[in-house]
């Protein structure tokens, strides 16, 4: 067997192992109970909920991560490196460990005053917000980071002897040549939002019709031994999750320039 | 006044470097790698930090950003955006500053006629060949309007053929537009084509800025000289016109018969490796053809240099160590040498 054959037959492995599990959700699905199912109440709420905070946590997490990945990409200063390492703290500690963080954050004096200030998060929506946000906003400037460390600078230089200010050049160079970087990133961030469950369920907790997403909804489900519904909620949160990433690549990937 | 005064600058390997650019006059920085020669365009374009001053038209640029300073940059490796087709690209300074639609498709039309890239107006620079590039380059650079343009060897990426006739263009473009301009390039003899002045650049210092002529035939300094090739200067004692585009010129007791339109030529430079030496007496006519006596053999890294007394001159000539091995030779040894004609330059008070 050739290289080739052996590489290709490794990648072919590795989607059987995906798709073996997805096929098996269909072994429990049936077709009247996944109606039943998918447009019951509780779970057209938790579809809902989960796009409605997985879009709101993509917006909020690009907008941050724009700038602060053009700071850590083009600027030396103070404090960089500690940045940079800082940023993948999502991707070495546990989604549950960083839910836990933000709980012990509200339990001290600080935190007690944005409490105290008017705007619930434990427990509620602004909870899943912002748990979704702390889990996703450091891999979305490391991704973006990445897009923008592959544009040389000396475009920037051009465009400023050209007249641009640093902030047009910015827009209309640097924005536009890390657009795919952008939009993978936006697409990954959307995605790990809407699959987003430690984080969120120790800030949001579980109340169903209130701070249930997805995941909390599966996890629910399961923990009742209802494997039907179980299957139906996985294959719903595949397909959203799987339908955006190929429309994404769809649409994204047709233009390249180098 | 002149357009652009560098005054003490100095910054990285640069040392209180002072320099003046006429209104319309093309400067050429020649020097090693690493001389300070780009640094110095990064300063006047205000790309990096500096110290000391810039002037434009007597008027102070410190502290004054890029975009604010209206100077045309064309980088050495183009740097075309390839988000933009050739027309975007080369619209884009006129964009960002603010230009009527009506002022860019003029100005945008004007330029891809004067540079031939008409057709390519469409094109993303993914699709364009190096030329193509570089004149794409050249108009996005001039187009709005600037009056200043630093060119950071605009040619080193092209074949010889190609980089000659792009400079000849390049040059007439800037004359057009009235521009004045610094470029920076390694080859001197690239430099000659197109500079009223050239500045020869070593270790962060000008080691002297005049007219390529000067340069050639009166280096101020060993390092220029050595930068140059030392080449060797002949006095021209006498001149004969023989026939039109034809004279005879007395150097010592050397004779030479050369192309040449005028009637006089004060001094001739013959660069070392312009020169053929022979341990043996080569077939031919002896035009343009002399003996003469080896005073001084030097060994240096992979040529050898070998003074020889020609007829009262002293002629330095420099070959391979190869063919340096291949003959016998040693001080006091005759032997014959011609001069390449083509490569000879001339002066003339």
């Amino acid at each position: 067997m050739t290289f080739k054959r052996l590489a290709i037959a490794f990648s072919i492995a590795v989607f059987l192992l995906y798709a073996g599990l997805i096929l098996s959700i269909f072994y429990f699905c049936k077709g009247n109970l996944f109606l039943a199912t998918l447009l019951s109440a509780r779970t057209l709420f938790s579809i809902k909920l989960s796009l409605f905070t997985a879009t709101v946590v993509t917006v909020m997490s690009v907008f941050f991560a724009i700038p602060s990945a053009y700071a850590l990409s083009r600027y030396k200063f103070f404090g960089r490196q500690i940045i940079d390492t800082t940023l993948e703290l999502p991707m070495i500690v546990s989604p549950v460990a960083l839910g836990a963080l933000i709980l012990i954050f509200f339990n001290t004096p600080v935190g007690g005053l944005f409490q105290e200030g008017g705007v619930r998060i434990v427990f509620t929506v602004y909870g899943i917000l912002l748990a979704q946000f702390v889990t996703t906003v450091g891999i979305a400037t490391r991704l973006i980071k990445a897009a923008m460390d592959e544009i040389p600078q000396q475009y920037e230089q051009v465009a400023k002897t050209l007249g641009a200010s640093p902030l047009k050049a910015f827009f209309t160079v640097v924005l536009p040549l890390s657009k795919r970087g952008i939009i993978a990133s936006g697409v990954l961030t959307w995605a790990k939002a809407l699959g987003e469950f430690g984080a969120t369920i120790t800030v949001a907790g579980s109340m169903a019709l209130k701070t249930e997403t997805l995941p909390i909804a599966i996890f629910m489900r399961l923990a009742n031994a209802d494997i039907e519904g179980t299957a139906v909620l996985v294959l719903i949160i595949i397909g959203l999750g799987l339908g955006t990433l190929y429309g994404v690549k769809f649409f994204a990937g047709k233009r390249t320039y180098v | 006044m002149p357009l652009i005064e560098l005054k003490d600058i100095s910054k990285y390997v640069l040392h209180d470097i002072n320099l003046t650019v006429q209104d319309n006059e093309i400067l050429v920085l020649v020097g090693p790698n690493g001389a300070g020669k780009s640094t110095i365009l990064n300063v006047i374009a205000g790309l990096i930090d500096y110290e000391g001053s810039v002037h434009f038209d007597g008027k102070d640029m410190n502290g004054i950003p890029t975009h604010k300073r209206g100077v045309g940059y064309l980088f050495q490796d183009l740097a075309l955006f390839p988000h933009l087709t050739v027309a975007e690209n080369i619209a884009y300074g006129l964009k960002v500053q603010g230009y009527d639609n009506s002022v860019i498709k003029t100005r945008v039309d004007e330029l891809v006629g004067a540079l031939h890239i008409g057709k390519l107006r469409d094109r993303y620079p993914i699709n364009l060949s190096g030329g193509e590039k570089q004149r794409t380059a050249l108009a996005r650079a001039i187009a709005p309007f600037q009056k200043i343009l630093l060119l950071d060897e605009p040619t080193a990426s092209l074949d010889a053929q190609t980089a000659k006739y792009l400079r000849a263009e390049l040059c007439s473009l800037l004359r057009k537009f009235n521009m004045t301009a610094i470029f920076v390039m390694h080859d001197l003899l690239g430099a000659e084509e197109i500079a009223d002045r050239i500045a020869i650049i070593h270790k962060g210092r000008i080691e002297q800025v005049a007219s390529p002529k000067e340069i050639l035939f009166e280096p101020k300094t060993n390092t220029v000289y050595e930068f140059i090739g030392m080449p060797n200067i002949l006095n021209c004692d006498q001149c004969r016109v023989l026939s039109s585009g034809l004279i005879e010129v007395q150097s010592g007791d050397m004779r030479m018969i050369l192309p040449y339109e005028g009637d006089t030529i004060s001094k001739i430079a013959i660069s070392p490796h312009d020169i053929y030496l022979s341990d043996t007496k080569p077939p031919g006519p002896a035009l343009n053809r002399y003996s003469g006596i080896v005073s001084d053999i030097i060994p240096m890294r992979s040529i050898v240099r070998i003074r020889v007394n020609v007829g009262g001159n002293s002629l330095m000539v420099e070959m391979s160590r190869e063919s340096f091995g291949e003959m016998d030779l040693e001080i006091g040894k005759e032997v014959f040498i011609i001069v390449k004609l083509r490569r000879l330059r001339y002066f003339q008070i």
